[in-house]
């Protein structure tokens, strides 16, 4: 998805994991998405630039759909479909 | 599909190597990988219920080691034990304390060591686990 796609997204679920270094923000992810549907849309706020390349891998192994990433001021939004 | 499995056997109880082996814990947690951890014997030392939280730890470069623990509090990065019991939490992970080991700092039963640890286990069962694991990581 481009940039404007990824900021129109209705998203469904927030992890904020920017206070946490990796593997945080993967391990807060990963429980996350326990928390949502099939279908439904997760962002995942990081700080740290080795998550920013970890869940688009994590994402194509377990089968969800990375969708991009928007860079902040000083951290990630991450976006993902489960 | 059955779950990919990591073999890890920790050799030294360093505050930085076991920092190393919880990271790459959240990794295969995160993956939902079953772990075997195999403590072997300096690491036995630090798995030790009165070593695990002590304030002298071992490091790998011993005089980097207060600027290490120092920066693992500036990244608000969890304590091995912390990061170990997530990685619990959260996959199927199994701490095996070589019975060798143990015994050369004094620990003769699974209850002097911390909660974590699930068994105390020959060395047959480091190897049989390495055979069949997905990575065999030795550190």
């Amino acid at each position: 998805m481009n940039e404007e796609e990824l900021k129109s997204l209705k998203v469904d679920k927030s992890v904020d994991a920017r206070g946490t270094s990796c593997p945080g923000p993967l391990l807060a992810a990963k429980k996350a998405i326990g928390q949502i549907e099939k279908g439904q849309i997760m962002e995942v706020l990081s700080a740290d630039e080795g998550t920013r390349r970890d869940i688009p891998k994590w994402c194509n192994k377990k089968g969800f759909d990375y969708l991009g990433t928007l860079e902040e001021s000083g951290y990630f939004k991450i976006f993902l479909r489960k | 599909m059955a779950n990919k499995k990591l073999t890890l056997a920790l050799y030294t109880g360093s505050v930085d190597k076991l920092t190393a082996a919880g990271v790459i814990l959240g990794g295969a947690a995160a993956e939902d990988m079953d772990v075997d951890i195999f403590v072997l014997l300096q690491a036995a030392h630090a798995f030790k219920k009165e070593n695990a939280m002590a304030d002298e730890y071992f490091a790998e470069i011993i005089d980097k080691k207060d600027e290490f623990l120092a920066s693992l509090k500036r990244l608000n990065a969890p304590h091995w034990t912390e990061a170990f019991k997530t990685a619990k939490e959260m996959t199927n992970v199994k701490i095996h304390i070589c019975g060798f080991a143990g015994k050369v700092w004094h620990g003769e039963k699974l209850d002097d060591f911390i909660d974590l640890a699930d068994d105390i286990c020959g060395i047959g069962e480091y190897i049989s686990s390495a055979e069949e694991a997905d990575i065999n990581l030795f550190i």
